[in-house]
């Protein structure tokens, strides 16, 4: 077996889709020899084209992906792999929360909102922050430090939800429900909110903006294809790190506030367990755009409708967040690697003695 | 005080024992130059399969350790391969099979469980602490492994192509070392350790199996391992020290009144600490990673 570069590059969208194929046939195999036969291929198929088909359900679950994805885009185009997504989404609702249970702006909506989401991207930003001064000061691999950033977020937001603002009436396990001023408005006849169909739409023309018009976006793609280029032309490296840490956060905390308005409306203890995983499921969605921010929302759409599957098959019994988890690793499986064949032929050639 | 401290040390064997070999299977693992993120996945997917296999087999210790460590050197000679023979990036490969880790441990776990479930008095696990004196071997194991390890590395021939493979593959491969071999076999044997881990990790220490038991634990070895420079014997304090806090989380905790979540968030924090520690102090320099870690190494290019 012999790889070579090829001289043209295949189109950008033959990868992703070639992964998706072969790689929800990998998850079919894998999950059909696994459940011994419970869960058949047909059982995939029918969910998926439940997935993809039910519009009203996919709608919130879209829109969030959407930001999270544009979130993550912006940290993996400088090639800073930003994993900590699910910290910076419960950081940001937690703060959201706050300002709806406890700052005393509920008594008027408008306000109240803009507040949830000021303070969720500053909480995102912070906590992505917290992470991006040891990758840029002393190079510390980002992975492994935003992930475990996750586990610290997730028990940070279990104390206070089980603890100061336990909802005492009935001793649940979870928040008290957000008042009724500062839920995000839903649209006539979808599942989708005002506020979230706004944030979304916002932030994918700022996003756009920012990489097509400004130096700091063209700093964070240098930063990836080359970093040195960024050093000899006086431009701070390390900055440039934190920057695209910091905003990738940022984006992710806002989807954090969105989600506390338009979906859960309460935070649910315990918070690992409940959540819906935007944050890994977001990295699936910015890896299949191939980066590019028109295929975001494209990617959002297939994958929110493999995330609809996934929890529908999971009703059929088997596994919990199991399935979305094949899913997610298949996909990204064959991905990173039929990603070589974009640019790389793979020849056989057979031995003549 | 002296019979004390025995019970502390004979109390945290099973983790000890848990994290240090995960976090030795990981050195080794990275000391042939392959980044390994699927460590999470592959260390929670052990547990559900040493589990598993225990319900099944009930509650054979010795096949089940077998198994775990079969199924994860297989998925680390899958991750050697596909970093090594194509030009794809460490960190998506690694990370990808982390979420299927994620996945399968979960199809393997819950069918298992409720097996055991619906089978009366089936428990599962050797529990080893004060009362089992298996745990003053423990000790002499993981010593034992430590400096086996580490003449390993760096007296054998094996064991220094393995090193070379890591520091500077190009140059490895023109001295006659096949790099994809040593790394295949770099692969199944750290891979194969981190299973063993997670195997103790479940039979040993949680003996109980919910969906997403472990989660977190790979990443610990993971810091673990950078935190003493992925050195055989510095492994073995700094595992040692994460077992005796995690182990001890709940005593810590009562005595000084920390709530429960706050409780299990110091791991975590101690290992970031820890890597930040290592990473900003001359430690770093004198047990510096290897060279190409992570680095793609892509051997066609040259034929081009």
């Amino acid at each position: 077996m012999v790889i070579v570069r090829r001289v043209k590059p295949l189109p950008y969208w033959i990868v992703p889709v070639l992964a998706l194929v072969v790689g929800l046939l990998i998850s079919m195999i894998i999950l059909y020899v696994m459940s011994g036969g419970v869960i058949t291929p047909y059982d995939i198929l029918l969910s998926i084209y439940y997935g993809f088909t039910n519009v009203g359900l996919l709608a919130k679950t879209f829109a969030l992906l959407v930001i999270v994805g544009i979130g993550l885009l912006v940290s993996f185009k400088g090639a800073i792999w930003n994993i900590g997504g699910e910290g910076q989404f419960y950081m940001g609702v937690m703060l959201a929360a706050w300002v709806a249970l406890f700052s005393g702006f509920a008594f008027n909506g408008f306000i109240a909102k803009t507040m949830m989401i000021l303070m969720a991207l500053l909480a995102g930003g912070f906590w992505a922050l917290l992470a991006a001064l040891p990758r840029a000061y002393l190079n510390i691999d980002e992975v492994p430090v935003t992930l475990m950033m996750n586990y610290i977020a997730y028990y940070i937001v279990n104390y206070i939800t089980i603890g100061e603002w336990r909802e005492k009436q009935y001793g649940y396990y979870r928040t008290v429900t957000i008042p009724e001023s500062t839920m995000f408005q839903v649209i006539d006849g979808t599942t989708i909110t005002l506020e979230l169909l706004i944030l979304m739409i916002t932030i994918f023309i700022l996003v756009w903006l920012m990489f097509k018009y400004t130096s700091l976006g063209l700093r964070i793609k240098v930063l990836s294809s080359n970093p040195n280029l960024l050093r000899s032309s006086g431009i701070s490296v390390q900055l440039t790190i934190l920057m695209a840490l910091l905003l990738s956060g940022m984006i992710i905390g806002m989807a954090g506030a969105a989600y506390l308005g338009s979906v859960s409306h309460n935070i649910s203890y315990p918070v690992e367990e409940k959540t819906p995983g935007y944050g890994y499921t977001g990295i699936l969605v910015a890896w299949l755009s191939m980066l590019e921010l028109i295929a975001v929302p494209i990617a959002a759409y297939i994958i929110g409708a493999l995330h609809t599957a996934g929890i529908n098959i999971q009703i059929m019994g088997v596994g919990g967040a199991a399935v979305v988890n094949v899913f997610i690793g298949s996909i990204l499986l064959t991905y990173a690697v039929l990603i070589t064949i974009s640019e790389y032929k793979i020849k056989i050639i057979v031995k003549k003695r | 005080m002296i019979e004390a401290i025995i019970a502390l040390l004979a109390g945290m064997s099973s983790v000890f024992l848990a994290y240090y070999l995960a976090a030795l299977g990981h050195a080794i693992v990275e000391k042939s130059g392959i980044l390994n993120l699927a460590i999470d996945g592959i260390f929670v997917l052990s547990i559900a399969v040493a589990y598993a296999e225990a319900v099944y087999t009930n509650n054979n210790i010795l096949a089940s350790l077998l198994l775990t460590a079969i199924v994860a050197a297989l998925f680390g000679i899958l991750l050697a391969f596909l970093v090594t023979k194509f030009p794809i990036s460490h960190g998506a490969a690694g990370l990808s099979m982390m979420f299927l880790g994620y996945g399968l441990a979960s199809l393997v776990g819950l069918p298992a469980r409720n097996l055991q479930g619906s089978i009366k008095g089936l428990e599962i696990g050797y529990t080893i602490d004060i009362n089992n004196p298996v745990w003053i071997a423990v000790y002499i194991i993981i010593i034992l492994i430590g400096l086996g390890a580490l003449f390993f590395i760096n007296k054998t021939k094996i064991g220094a192509a393995i090193r070379a493979a890591g520091e500077d593959p190009a140059a490895a491969e023109a001295l006659g070392v096949n790099v994809l071999m040593v790394r295949l076999f770099a692969g199944a044997l750290g891979f194969a350790l981190i299973g063993l881990g997670g195997a103790v990790f479940e039979l040993a220490y949680v003996q109980v199996w919910s969906e997403g038991t472990g989660m977190g634990h790979g990443w610990l070895a993971f810091a673990i391992s950078l935190s003493a420079g992925r050195h055989p014997l510095l492994l073995i304090l700094s595992s040692s020290v994460f077992a005796g806090l995690v182990k001890y989380m709940t005593t810590i905790q009562a005595m000084y009144n920390i709530p429960t979540d706050l409780a299990k968030m110091l791991p975590f924090v101690a290992a970031i600490l820890a890597m930040v520690i290592f990473m900003a102090t001359p430690l770093r320099r004198r047990l510096a990673p290897p060279k190409s870690l992570g680095k793609i190494y892509f051997r066609e290019e040259r034929t081009v």
